[in-house]
């Protein structure tokens, strides 16, 4: 072989390899692993509209903002120097199996099911989307505390945020998209 | 595939001279400093709960968010390690000229090296700008005004307390002196565009800071620097923070310190990676914070 068409040769493989990598330069952001769960990020409400449904800070707290990604606001109360509860809002697109543990749940919050995780957590699910999550931190929170903090939230706000569809093997399982009637009202409609 | 964050922060180590630097510094601040290496257990503070299941959901939560690029915890890792290379390398050209102006041979390559304190200006601008890149790649952009910005900055500031006093004393303070914080800003004058070459962790991280070309990231840096030295002026005056107060905090971990202060820096900069260690923990909580939410 003369070393011209060697030279060619090898010249030809490196612009290849090279025209090659720049033409997939752009395709990264595609490639799986990218985004969590690999649920496209379109499909994600960003945390931006989370952030003006959190509940008002009482008299001597103060609410601090500390993380916002894409279908997710995180927030910390905090009274001086110490933090009593981290407040989040999530969209559970990219966790489905955040929502299996409210369906064995028997409490509402304006019409909403709530659960208990452990001795410091209350989650709430809204319009089988959004996750309202409050952690006691530190000397925490009792239960009554952290069902007032949940109530506080715009939880009227959050169901009628405008939710991009889920994909689709997600979407089949969630029928329901309007609140329970409160299990009191119905209860008092049954005595009436 | 790369280690997940969680994983990061279970190979750190438990005790070495890196966790004893960490351990005499955190005596200037108030508060206590646990160096946490172990996920389950900063899991278990961030829930308040015991139960493994409840810990195994949030672990594997937080390793599939630790996995997804998008979401930033790795890169904000490689920043770090970027940063803790360039601190190493940086230390080794000081140690090198240390050594080299007492060895006629080696004279030559002490000449070579930069000005001790503008390659150190560089490298605590490097840092810092590489501290503010992290937490918009951990935590987004929090809040909707610049207010609520600054306050989640604030927030972070006082959680990382012992990691900010750190970076103040390690490489502010003992290698540029007391009056350090008010002189830097002359000091990254000086760094040209060569300077910021020579670095290797610049490397490592000029694909990360925003804009083109090295004097738009020099640009970047020294814009970083100033936000950062109006949080750090407080922290330092609060703190009442001074070299010998350093020094004297790291005397009751490290045994006693005969030698000056810059030396001293350099032996940190060479023999540990503070900067790794705290910065791993840091991004492992907001990670934490968030599968717990999440799950």
């Amino acid at each position: 072989m003369g070393r011209v068409v060697r030279w060619g040769l090898g010249l030809l493989l490196v612009v290849g390899l090279l025209l090659a990598g720049l033409v997939l330069l752009p395709l990264g952001e595609w490639l799986p692993g990218g985004t969590v769960a690999d649920v496209p990020t379109a499909q994600v409400v960003n945390g931006t509209a989370f952030n003006r449904l959190f509940p008002p800070a009482g008299p001597g707290e103060q609410l601090v903002f500390t993380q916002e990604k894409r279908g997710f606001s995180e927030a910390r109360l905090k009274q001086g120097d110490a933090t009593l509860a981290l407040l989040a809002i999530s969209d559970t697109a990219t966790a489905p199996e955040a929502r299996e543990k409210f369906s064995a749940s028997g409490e509402r919050i304006q019409g909403w099911p709530v659960v208990e995780q452990g001795p410091q957590a209350s989650a709430l699910l809204v319009a089988e989307r959004f996750q309202v999550k409050v952690i006691g931190q530190g000397a925490g929170l009792d239960l009554s505390q952290r069902r007032e903090l949940l109530d506080a939230f715009d939880l009227k706000g959050l169901a009628a945020l405008q939710a991009p569809a889920l994909p689709r093997r997600q979407a089949a399982r969630g029928p329901a998209l309007q609140p329970v009637p409160q299990p009191a009202l119905r209860s008092a409609a049954e005595a009436a | 595939m790369s280690a997940t964050v969680l994983e990061r922060l279970e190979r750190l180590p438990r005790r070495n001279l890196t966790v004893l630097a960490l351990r005499g510094i955190s005596t200037v601040v108030p508060g206590d400093w646990r160096n946490i290496t172990s996920a389950d257990d900063l899991i278990r503070e961030v829930m308040g709960s015991d139960d493994p299941a409840l810990i195994a959901q949030v672990r594997a939560r937080a390793d599939v968010l630790s996995r997804a690029r998008h979401e930033g915890y790795g890169r904000a890792l490689s920043l770090y390690e970027a940063v803790n290379r360039s601190q190493q390398a940086a230390g080794g050209l000081r140690l090198l000229a240390n050594v080299g102006g007492a060895v006629p041979l080696l004279r030559r390559m002490a000449d070579l090296t930069p000005a001790s304190d503008t390659l150190q200006a560089a490298d605590l601008g490097l840092k810092v700008a590489a501290e503010l890149l992290a937490f918009t790649q951990v935590n987004g952009l929090p809040g909707d005004s610049f207010g609520d910005f600054a306050a989640a900055l604030a927030e972070y500031g006082s959680e990382a307390r012992v990691r900010m006093a750190a970076l103040v004393c390690f490489d502010a303070l003992l290698p540029l002196g007391d009056q350090a914080l008010e002189r830097l800003d002359a000091l990254l004058g000086q760094v040209g565009q060569a300077d910021l070459r020579q670095l290797p962790g610049y490397a490592g991280m000029a694909s990360l800071i925003p804009g083109r070309g090295e004097v738009a990231h020099l640009d970047f840096i020294r814009r970083g620097v100033d936000t950062w030295l109006g949080w750090a002026g407080g922290f330092v005056g609060g703190l009442g923070l001074t070299g010998q107060k350093a020094v004297r905090a790291l005397e009751t971990t490290l045994g006693p310190w005969q030698g000056r202060f810059d030396q001293l820096a350099t032996f940190l900069d060479v023999f540990t990676d503070t900067y790794r260690h705290t910065g791993t923990q840091a991004v492992a909580r907001r990670l934490v914070e968030r599968a717990a939410a999440e799950i």
